[in-house]
């Protein structure tokens, strides 16, 4: 009689179950919150024993690697961007919040910015980041806001929910190597290869699904509508606490039927200025671009920039923290100048930021 | 409910632990219980034909074999699909039966009983013939009312309007029966064998019903044979390991062409022939060879699923694909392609229309009516029939017609292939692909433009091409692959004989492509037919 575990089948087992238990075991940190698709507050977000927060990539949050004190000490003017793929930039040190700071930091102010954008987040997801990243005492919060990616954040929600649950349904997909396999496979390949005509005719999962609804104007009018509310929710949310605002509106390169470009905030910047008031301070990029070599500026047709879109636009929000400087409580530049600490590591005195009223 | 489903899942590892604890009697009845509920879960109503299908042939096939049953007996048996809609109506308010529907099942369950009481009374020694007629006559009054009723409808429809005149002939909603195809051409195939005395009749009707419904075959075959079934169901198997790896091994090779295989190169035949894809001779070609891959993975990877969910409760189907794709003739295609199917025609239909006993022509006539229906089997579409006439087509021509003829005669040597049996195979495979093309298009009216398309090679006039080939190759070049792997074993299901590192390496990479296309349920394309 054969036996019944033959040496094949313990071949396959052992192949499998090395696999995943790698992955558990090397890439642990990756795997925290893997299946809430960015709806777990603490997932990338990881506070050391010594007093610091150590930003990293999990539970499809794709932080760049970044550390800072949970404790803001004192006499830092500490930034958080929160946005998506836009403001997370091609690099750290490329994308604006990390240029905002280099700044800073040259016209003497002790910045600490911190860029907190993750691709793929549309206001649902970076409510969240935003509730965790309050915790740790920022002087300003710069809301990047775009409605691009209200469909990410649906998707994301409904596959969370989905993983949540008992359903047998999502049983093999909860081994992490399968889920890792299958979406490297959607993302990867089939995105990459097969037509998105063909793709979105046919809706062929559920991130295409999500971008065939978005052929529905009232399904587009109502996933805009709630992208605003949640926009609206996250600037008083930051006001409630007393930390002032800057709100960047997304502005987007498109062409017409003559193929002439053009720059559209598609009516984000109506938004922007419907919220800007007292500690709120309306940015828009399309303001900020316009009249520029807009070719040299854009990535492609999306509102990603190269590096002088970026310069660009951590420019004109350096000028405004210079033009809003008392009320945003940071020292007058005289004073600071003359506060100045010899050694450029060590945090000089810089103002700590007064709270303001909503 | 689909093989390709986490219920599926989780009823067949219940029935296989249930059925190995079960003694033979009671295994009969978990078998039948667990395929009324597999095929239930489709719609419940069309448990009702299962029913009347299994009772027809179960009370013909006795009487044929001159063991009929008592009147009242076969009044009961004929009045149980009409029970179980009235169960239905009562108890199962979702399954919308109504009034009417009952009136006709009772209606058709007496009219059987009467006209099959009236054989016994009257027919005298000529009763066999008659049940047998009995049988077919019911079985495919069945099959034509739900399968073809709008079809012939419509077509006479149009065929009068053509000579000038108008008929005014209602179309029905008909839902098409799941697997109607299959279970009726198998249930009729029992009764012929009895009649022609191969096959004995079975006298439990547990038995046969189990045989009329067995859930791994059911649907979409393989088309079992009541001689071959039957006994297995009878006589149950002892629980050997070999039962459990090598039906998981069957059903994980079945999955791979399915999930892997099958869905993957749907994406792009379904662009393809949708009328409202801009088609140019890049599209075309994409098209036809993601649809012959699509097609042949959907349909062997059903059967290699059911053949070891079967496997697993200790029965064996027969082999239903052998490399249809390396055939070098038409007739060979057929020897290798659903061959459940294409020897019921064989056994069935060619051999008493007089085979290749007769004349030439004679011979070439059977071939033509046989590939005529067995098109018309696969659907209710004049797409269908043209493919069957074109397959028969290619069938004569390679009878015929130099130097294909010479092909036919053409023996390898040793089964070792040359140059000429690649040209060989190569031609035959184009030549399925034009077949694929007429089978897949949406109407007769589209394969103008599908052949038109292949006079234009502007890229630019459809979408960008390359990529989507590219896909196309990643997703067939594994299963061709897999079938250069174990073509010298003779069963393209089978890695048995593969030493064992390397069969352990093969299953780990199909599961990994089966998990990186994800939680898809979608259906099998032969269970339309």
């Amino acid at each position: 009689m054969k036996r019944l575990i033959t040496p094949a089948c313990l071949v396959v087992i052992c192949l499998l179950v090395l696999a995943e238990a790698g992955a558990r075991l090397f890439f642990g940190q990756d795997f925290s919150g893997r299946f809430d698709y960015g709806y777990n507050p603490q997932a990338g977000f990881d506070e050391h024993g010594d007093g610091t927060v150590e930003l990293f990539r999990a539970g499809g949050r794709r932080f760049y690697s970044q550390t800072f004190q949970r404790q803001r000490p004192p006499g830092v003017f500490r930034i958080f961007t929160v946005g998506d793929s836009v403001p997370r930039g091609p690099s750290l040190k490329g994308a604006y919040p990390g240029l905002l700071g280099q700044e800073l930091r040259r016209h003497d102010i002790q910045a600490e910015s911190i860029n907190l954008a993750v691709p793929g987040y549309g206001a649902r997801r970076c409510h969240i980041v935003l509730t965790k990243a309050l915790s740790y005492d920022p002087s300003l919060v710069i809301l990047h806001f775009d409605d691009y990616n209200k469909w990410e954040d649906e998707r994301e929600w409904r596959r969370s929910q989905e993983f949540k649950g008992w359903h047998p349904r999502h049983w093999l997909m909860k081994v992490f190597i399968f889920r890792r396999l299958y979406e490297a496979k959607i993302e990867k390949v089939f995105w990459s290869l097969v037509p998105e005509e063909v793709r979105l005719r046919y809706a062929l999962n559920d991130a295409d699904a999500q971008v065939a609804a978005g052929q529905d104007p009232k399904e587009v009018a109502a996933r805009i509508k709630l992208a605003y509310d949640t926009a609206v929710k996250n600037v008083a949310m930051v006001r409630a606490r007393g930390i002032p605002v800057i709100l960047v509106t997304q502005c987007r390169l498109e062409e017409d039927a003559q193929h002439r470009l053009y720059l559209t905030d598609h009516g984000l910047d109506a938004l922007g200025e419907s919220l800007a008031g007292p500690g709120v301070y309306h940015i828009s990029m399309k303001d900020v671009l316009s009249g520029k070599d807009i070719k040299q500026i854009f990535a492609n047709f999306s509102g990603h920039l190269h590096k002088d879109g970026h310069q660009l636009l951590a420019q004109a929000i350096f000028e405004k923290i210079e033009q809003e400087r008392a009320a945003l409580g940071l020292p007058d530049p005289a004073v600071a100048m003359a506060g100045k600490h010899p050694d450029a590591k060590t945090p000089g005195p810089v103002a700590q930021p007064a709270p303001l009223k909503p | 409910m689909s093989f390709i489903s986490w219920q599926y899942f989780i009823f067949l590892p219940l029935v296989i632990i249930c059925y190995w604890l079960l003694p033979v009697r009671r295994r009969l009845l978990l078998l039948l219980a667990g395929s009324y509920f597999f095929y239930g879960c489709w719609d419940v109503r069309f448990l009702a034909l299962v029913l009347a299908t299994t009772v027809i042939d179960y009370n013909c096939g006795l009487s044929i074999a001159g063991q009929k049953k008592a009147g009242w007996q076969v009044l009961g048996f004929s009045l149980l699909p009409a029970a179980w809609l009235l169960g239905c109506f009562l108890w199962l308010p979702a399954s919308q039966i109504s009034l009417s529907l009952l009136v006709i099942s009772a209606a058709m369950g007496l009219a059987f009983f009467g006209a099959h009481e009236a054989i016994g009374l009257f027919a005298g020694d000529r009763r066999p013939k008659y049940y047998l007629i009995l049988s077919i006559v019911f079985c495919l009054a069945i099959l034509g009312f739900f399968k073809y009723f709008n079809f012939f409808t419509d077509s006479f429809k149009s065929l009068v309007g053509v000579i000038g005149f108008t008929a005014d002939l209602p179309l029905l909603k008909i839902i098409l029966p799941v697997g109607i195809s299959f279970y009726t051409f198998q249930s009729l195939g029992y009764v012929i064998d009895i009649y022609r005395g191969q096959s004995p009749a079975c006298a439990d009707l547990l038995t046969f019903a189990t045989f009329d419904a067995f859930f791994p075959q059911m649907v979409s075959g393989p088309i079992e044979r009541g001689k071959n079934l039957i006994p297995q169901l009878e006589q149950g198997a002892s629980f050997r390991n070999s039962h459990l790896q090598d039906g998981l091994c069957l059903m994980l090779v079945g999955f791979f062409k399915k999930i892997f295989v099958a869905d993957n190169c749907a994406i792009l035949a379904n662009y393809a022939f949708d009328p409202k894809t801009s088609l140019n001779g890049y599209w075309a070609v994409i098209g036809v060879v993601a649809f012959a891959f699509q097609i042949y993975s959907d349909f062997a990877g059903y059967t290699d699923i059911a053949r070891g969910s079967a496997k697993l409760l200790g029965i064996d189907l027969m082999e239903n694909f052998r490399f249809p794709y390396f055939s070098r003739t038409p007739s060979e295609f057929w020897g290798r392609w659903h061959i459940s199917l294409s020897t019921w025609f064989r056994d069935y239909l060619y051999i008493p229309l007089g085979g290749n006993r007769g004349a030439k022509w004679d011979t070439l006539r059977n071939l033509a009516i046989v590939m005529l229906l067995a098109g018309l089997w696969h659907g209710a579409s004049w797409v269908f029939v043209l493919w069957g006439a074109y397959h028969g087509a290619l069938l004569i021509l390679y009878r015929v017609v130099p130097p294909f003829d010479r092909i036919m005669d053409k023996k390898a040597k040793n089964g070792a292939w040359t140059g000429r049996d690649a040209a060989a195979m190569l031609l035959m495979f184009v030549l399925t692909l034009v077949g694929w093309a007429i089978f897949r298009s949406p109407s007769v009216a589209y394969l103008g433009t599908w052949f038109g398309a292949l006079g234009n090679w502007n890229a630019a006039a459809g979408l960008s091409w390359e990529s989507s080939a590219i896909w196309l190759m990643i997703h067939i070049l594994p299963l061709i692959l897999l079938q250069v792997l174990t073509w010298k074993y003779r069963d393209e299901a089978s890695l048995s004989q593969v030493p064992w590192l390397a069969r352990g390496l093969v299953y780990a990479v199909m599961i990994l492509l089966i998990v990186s296309s994800g939680e898809q349920d979608k259906e099998f394309i032969y269970f339309q037919f």
